[in-house]
């Protein structure tokens, strides 16, 4: 049940409420799309994009541009945008918005810990970690030999260590290890994070299930798909899906044993919301899956905003920011690779 | 044996043949080519560079599809999970080695060298397996030499249907091994614009020997019409 946010949400939450909703109206729009996507180098996507928000982050850059360059300066803005709204936010706000940063923290966490196993510089790896991630001591994680050392020398004192009891091993570090101990943290992060929105009630709690659920069910088929012809048990499979979302407990069983594309459409096809997103693949495809994923998710996150007096507005915001970022570099590719012909394969438009 | 078949043939007033899958065995002690024979090799030599070229268009095209399904891997998992800086540097046998044989003739008055270029996939699997993917590629290479379409020449499969079902769980096996570097649960874009570029190493190996080849017939021209 609501609880009058009408008539107390403005007290804390109204100004940054209005804050991200003006950056809402910043987002890329179709007609902004269809200019980048017939630009004929880099030089001109930056070029068209000055018009924009992200023009005073890339309008220093010199030429020749790269991708990764396009997609890192973009990614600044959508930091110094959190960063505005965490320093302005109030409890319980500030921690919901921290708690949008902490898959990015997991990444981050993965990336230096394969980076040191491969023998590699640990400022490198630094550099390539997401801004949204990056916690103090980040840096001491390439000492750690194993889980146990992970948690016991670094990660006990950040945001992730409750999420480690399931992980905690003496086992060594190794490439089948490291993903199961990804995807197990994204997993315990995911439910806490739900439990959390669980208990702020209201519009909240009703639209973030909603979101997170989606969320599950999506990491759910990707883990699947993903895991087909791999090393990975069944057991160990079923073990990384959430206790959440539409597809628990039965979905889960029925994705557990699949063993390809088609099985898993068979699966998702008996829960409606899915049935019309692999109604767009045909048979044996899984290639565009993930756009049809992404467009359904972009489809919940607009509808977030029809709403007022609510945190879920600011996930719906990062994650649409995340996306038209991850357009930007679909585009820029294409376009870097002359093969503009393929464009429309992943963009998905947000508005 | 050679020459004393080819000492037949042209005792018996017959057109010596050349015969162009094996260039390498060819000896160019040989008498004055009849003018036919010399526009057959003209031919052969247009041939080759035909295909020659097509295998560059292949080449390209089978690049272009590798790097942009490498490039929607990407966005499929994100930049963090496919970047250069996850790419081991711990030191380890190469997976794939490139073994060039080179024939030439030494006891005639020229020397011919034309090196054969051999792809050796998945060096890291059992020894066996490894020599019958050699045996195999060779055998595809001087066959692919007459193939009319070097589009067929780029449509590698390995030739999967002389691999046992254990050779192919094995190169699964080193692919993934490979793959590994950017984790167990990838994308199968990744895996496809691994095989892409598998294909693409292939297709380089042929266009290697397509040029050597190339090259040994140019060679043979060349001489014929200094002889003239």
């Amino acid at each position: 049940m609501y609880g009058f946010e009408a008539l107390t949400f403005n007290i804390h939450g109204g100004y940054l409420e209005a804050i991200v909703r003006g950056h809402r109206g910043g987002l890329l729009t179709a007609a902004d799309y269809n200019n980048l996507c017939q630009c004929e180098n880099l030089d001109d996507i930056k070029m068209h994009l000055s018009a924009t928000e992200y023009g005073p982050y890339l309008q220093n850059e010199p030429s020749p541009l790269h991708t990764t360059t396009i997609v890192e300066k973009c990614t600044l803005k959508l930091v110094d945008d959190y960063k505005h709204m965490l320093c302005q936010a109030t409890e319980p706000l500030s921690t919901f918005l921290e708690y949008i940063t902490y898959g990015h923290m997991i990444d981050n966490v993965v990336l230096i810990v394969t980076g040191t196993l491969h023998e590699r510089d640990v400022q490198e790896l630094l550099e390539k970690c997401h801004p949204l991630g990056m916690f103090d001591s980040i840096a001491t994680l390439a000492v750690a030999q194993n889980m146990r050392e992970l948690y016991r020398l670094v990660l006990v004192d950040t945001p992730l260590a409750p999420y480690f009891s399931e992980c905690i091993t003496s086992d060594d570090l190794d490439d089948m290890n490291i993903e199961i101990m990804r995807n197990t943290l994204y997993k315990a992060y995911l439910e806490d994070f739900y439990r959390f929105c669980q208990k702020l009630g209201g519009a909240t709690a009703e639209i973030m299930s909603d979101l997170l659920a989606f969320e599950a069910d999506r990491r759910a088929v990707n883990i699947t798909i993903n895991s087909i012809g791999t090393e990975l048990t069944r057991d160990d499979r079923r073990k990384l899906y959430s206790n959440f979302g539409l597809l628990y407990p039965y979905g889960h069983e029925e994705l557990a044993v699949c063993e390809d594309i088609d099985q898993v459409r068979a699966a998702m096809e008996k829960y409606p919301p899915y049935q019309s997103i692999f109604a767009k693949l045909s048979y044996g495809e899984s290639q565009m899956l993930d756009k049809a994923f992404y467009e359904e998710e972009v489809k919940r996150l607009c509808l977030a905003f029809e709403q007022q007096f609510h945190y879920a507005v600011f996930f719906a915001y990062m994650r649409l920011r995340e996306q038209e970022i991850r357009n930007l570099m679909w585009i820029s590719e294409c376009v870097a690779q002359n093969q503009k012909s393929r464009v429309h394969d992943s963009v998905v438009f947000i508005f | 044996m050679e020459e004393e078949e080819w000492s037949q043939k042209v005792t018996g007033n017959q057109l010596p043949e050349v015969d162009i899958t094996q260039p390498q065995q060819l000896r160019l002690r040989q008498p004055r080519l009849h003018p036919g024979m010399e526009e057959k090799l003209v031919l052969q030599f247009m041939d080759s560079m035909h295909n020659y070229l097509s295998l560059f268009d292949a080449l390209s095209s089978i690049l272009r599809e590798g790097w942009l399904d490498l490039a929607s891997a990407r966005h499929s998992m994100g930049g963090l999970r496919i970047n250069s800086s996850l790419l081991d540097m711990k030191l380890h046998t190469a997976a794939t080695t490139v073994k060039i044989t080179q024939y030439d003739d030494i006891a005639v008055d020229s020397i011919a060298v034309q090196p054969c270029f051999t792809l050796r996939k998945w060096a890291s699997s059992e020894h066996g397996n490894s020599q019958l993917e050699d045996n195999n590629v060779h055998l595809r290479e001087r066959d692919g030499i007459h193939q009319s379409s070097a589009e067929e020449n780029a449509e590698v499969t390995v030739s999967k249907n002389l691999l046992g079902p254990t050779d192919n769980d094995q190169f699964s096996k080193e692919r993934s091994k490979s793959l590994s570097t950017f984790g167990v649960l990838i994308s199968p874009k990744l895996r496809a614009s691994q095989l892409s570029f598998e294909r693409a190493l292939d297709v380089l190996v042929e266009i290697a020997n397509m040029r050597s080849s190339v090259l040994y017939s140019f060679h043979q021209l060349h001489e014929e019409a200094e002889d003239n």
